[in-house]
């Protein structure tokens, strides 16, 4: 097969970041104050988070399953830890391992269980979404934990030097990294991809598929558990309701960034490319002052508008190798 | 003949009414007050919302969907039920008659969108449940309806038969009825499940399946517009909280309803009293373990592990029956 000079334009991200770049300069024109140093550093916070509960659930995407207790884990991680630094006195570091162990643990327990019973994922995350939530309200009984240690609390405040990047966004960057050289360059990754494309051929060719959907799940889990810490740092509390809302944002910017649910074809870059989207027109529609409540119908519109784009480009594509089936 | 009744023994709805009954002794010995005509009646209003929510997820898992948007549908109908009686000043009947349309109408444009991009309607139905609720808390700007009609409110308040049981819990068992009815005997609700049991074998064989998911998602929300009725005349008043953040608090039972019931998430498979099963079982436990006081806080958590285990059950079943039934 030749590599055409279009291949740029096949890329997922290439579009994107022709949005993201049209977006944001259209925007700064009309407001200026969108590129203000204030304006910045509220936007890199939220895409901080939102870029790992993105992976967290692109991950799971990748091998054609769901996970729905992405914000559960989220949630229970933020409240254990800040919970045992403010009862037990836990100094950070261990509180840190304790939330990636409890993180990793519930990851570990999606996957095993999705394996061992053959049911859906979408179920089985179901099921430990309201487990490990019911876990978090009944420790906390709804109650946050407000006692958080200082050095937790400047690290979601700080910026390096004078510059209006936050220090909650290094992480993210180096995960997003790292998650693109696994997706890429490893064989794990790419068996992961093999099998969200096809589970009977991954299995016949030897990937083992427990050993797939178990890292998978586990990875995400971790992500998630991360996902939940850094919200503590930014929230300087550990509340219950931590992770409740990030269903919608977890499935949109992989989407928006051209992932198809069935499995198999996920994109890194362009799933942060879709985080940043998300982030910028928020943040747009809270400059020009509109309703939040509309910030919601966005959302929901970016989803459909995401899906149509994939969906015409998919028709495209096809339509194309008919035409060069003699080549 | 006498094949008839180890059939009916393995049934998942067999073990579903072993362990209702199990349930009722357990908690009527255990707890004071399960039996107490003031819970009984609670417990029939609960469990008729119930009943009907797992209808509305039961008739879209037929397809080998989902609809995440139900709640949203729900309280985008009640609230437009709300504005239809309060501001509007329309009577009771024809509301109800809007309200219902409403629901349908949302239900249909899942269907729509979810058919003509080939989309899975997970997707499709989590980006229109975020567009329903915005647009209804833009449009009701979240302030809710309390002045309805007394006619209306008063339907929820009734008891029947010596004050036990809510006429709403007749409501739910007769919707189930037409419901059974529909997939059993009708040529169009055998066209429903020959759609979503194979949707390539049915297209061949001259079933519409695109009409036939655009129906399945109309009668899901129309069946949430009537839940959502259910629920408005329980509380008196049409509330935009009154499924939760976006409608996900429906989720959990409409879920829970339609998997502990036996229908199978790929589609193609149902039942519509083990759904009712599903609702009752959950709703006597959820009620149960509030009497027994375990806290209001493990409630969740007791959900989840029900939730898993009747799944893993149900997958032990399917592995020593090996039986498929489509409609029992």
């Amino acid at each position: 097969m030749k590599i055409t000079q279009s291949s740029l334009l096949k890329k997922d991200w290439f579009g994107l970041l022709i949005v993201v770049l049209l977006s944001g300069t259209f925007i700064a024109m009309l407001k200026p104050a969108f590129l203000s140093a204030f304006n910045l550093y509220v936007l890199m916070v939220s895409v901080s988070y939102m870029l790992i509960i993105a992976l967290s659930q692109m991950i799971i995407i990748a091998i054609g399953q769901m996970n729905l207790s992405v914000g559960a884990i989220g949630g229970l991680v933020a409240i254990s830890f800040s919970g045992v630094m403010e009862v037990y006195q836990i100094s950070v570091p261990v509180a840190i391992c304790i939330g990636l162990v409890i993180g990793t643990v519930c990851g570990f327990l999606n996957g095993y269980i999705t394996v061992k019973s053959g049911i859906s994922a979408f179920i089985i995350t179901l099921a430990t979404l309201y487990i490990f939530k019911g876990i978090n309200l009944g420790i906390t009984e709804a109650e946050p934990f407000y006692e958080i240690p200082e050095t937790v609390k400047n690290f979601g405040n700080a910026k390096i030097g004078t510059s209006p990047i936050p220090y909650l966004i290094i992480i993210p960057v180096i995960i997003t990294f790292l998650m693109w050289v696994f997706m890429n360059r490893t064989e794990t990754g790419r068996h992961m991809l093999a099998y969200g494309n096809s589970v009977q051929s991954a299995e016949l060719i030897g990937i083992s598929s427990s050993k797939v959907v178990v890292t998978a799940h586990v990875i995400s889990g971790f992500l998630a558990a991360i996902a939940g810490m850094l919200v503590v740092c930014r929230l300087q509390l550990g509340t219950p309701n931590i992770g409740d809302s990030w269903l919608l944002p977890s499935f949109a910017a992989p989407v928006i960034g051209g992932a198809i649910l069935a499995g198999g074809k996920v994109d890194v870059i362009a799933t942060a490319l879709g985080v940043l989207i998300v982030a910028i027109i928020s943040q747009a529609l809270v400059i020009f002052k509109i309703d939040p409540f509309f910030v919601q119908i966005f959302l929901g519109v970016m989803i459909l508008l995401a899906v149509f784009v994939n969906r015409y480009r998919e028709y495209k594509q096809e339509s194309s190798k008919k035409i060069f089936n003699n080549d | 003949m006498n094949k008839k009744i180890p059939n009916f023994v393995f049934t998942n709805q067999f073990g579903l009414l072993c362990l209702v009954v199990t349930f009722i002794l357990i908690f009527s010995t255990v707890t004071d007050g399960f039996t107490s005509r003031f819970n009984i009646f609670a417990l029939s209003r609960v469990v008729a919302i119930d009943i009907m929510i797992g209808l509305a997820m039961m008739v879209v898992i037929l397809t080998g969907g989902l609809n995440l948007a139900l709640g949203a549908i729900g309280v985008c109908a009640a609230m437009f039920g709300g504005w239809c009686m309060e501001t509007m000043g329309i009577p009771v009947i024809p509301s109800i008659f809007l309200i219902l349309g409403m629901g349908s109408f949302l239900g249909w444009v899942n269907g729509m969108i979810t058919v003509k991009t080939g989309v899975h309607s997970f997707i499709v139905t989590l980006a229109t449940m975020s567009i329903y609720f915005g647009l209804m808390t833009m449009l009701t700007e979240a302030e809710a309806f309390r002045r309805l009609p007394e006619t209306f409110t008063e339907f929820g308040s009734m008891k029947l038969f010596k004050k036990y049981i809510s006429p709403l819990l007749l409501l739910s068992l007769a919707t189930c009825g037409a419901l059974f009815y529909l997939f059993k005997y009708t040529d169009i609700g055998r066209k429903l499940i020959a759609a979503g049991a194979n949707p390539d074998a049915a297209e061949l064989s001259g079933i519409s399946v695109n009409t036939m998911f655009i129906y399945c998602h109309v009668l899901s929300g129309f069946l949430a517009a009537m839940a959502a009725i259910m629920l408005t005349t329980r509380i008196g008043a049409a509330i935009p909280s009154m499924a939760g953040q976006l409608g996900m608090d429906w989720l959990l039972p409409a879920f829970l309803a339609p998997v502990i019931g036996g229908t199978l998430l790929s589609g193609g498979k149902l039942s519509v009293f083990g759904t009712m099963l599903g609702a009752v079982l959950v709703t006597l436990i959820t009620n149960g373990l509030y009497l027994i006081d375990v806290g209001e806080f493990w409630i969740r958590f007791f959900l989840g592990i029900i939730l898993l285990i009747a799944v893993l059950l149900d997958k032990t079943r399917e592995f020593f029956t090996l039986k498929s039934v489509i409609v029992s």
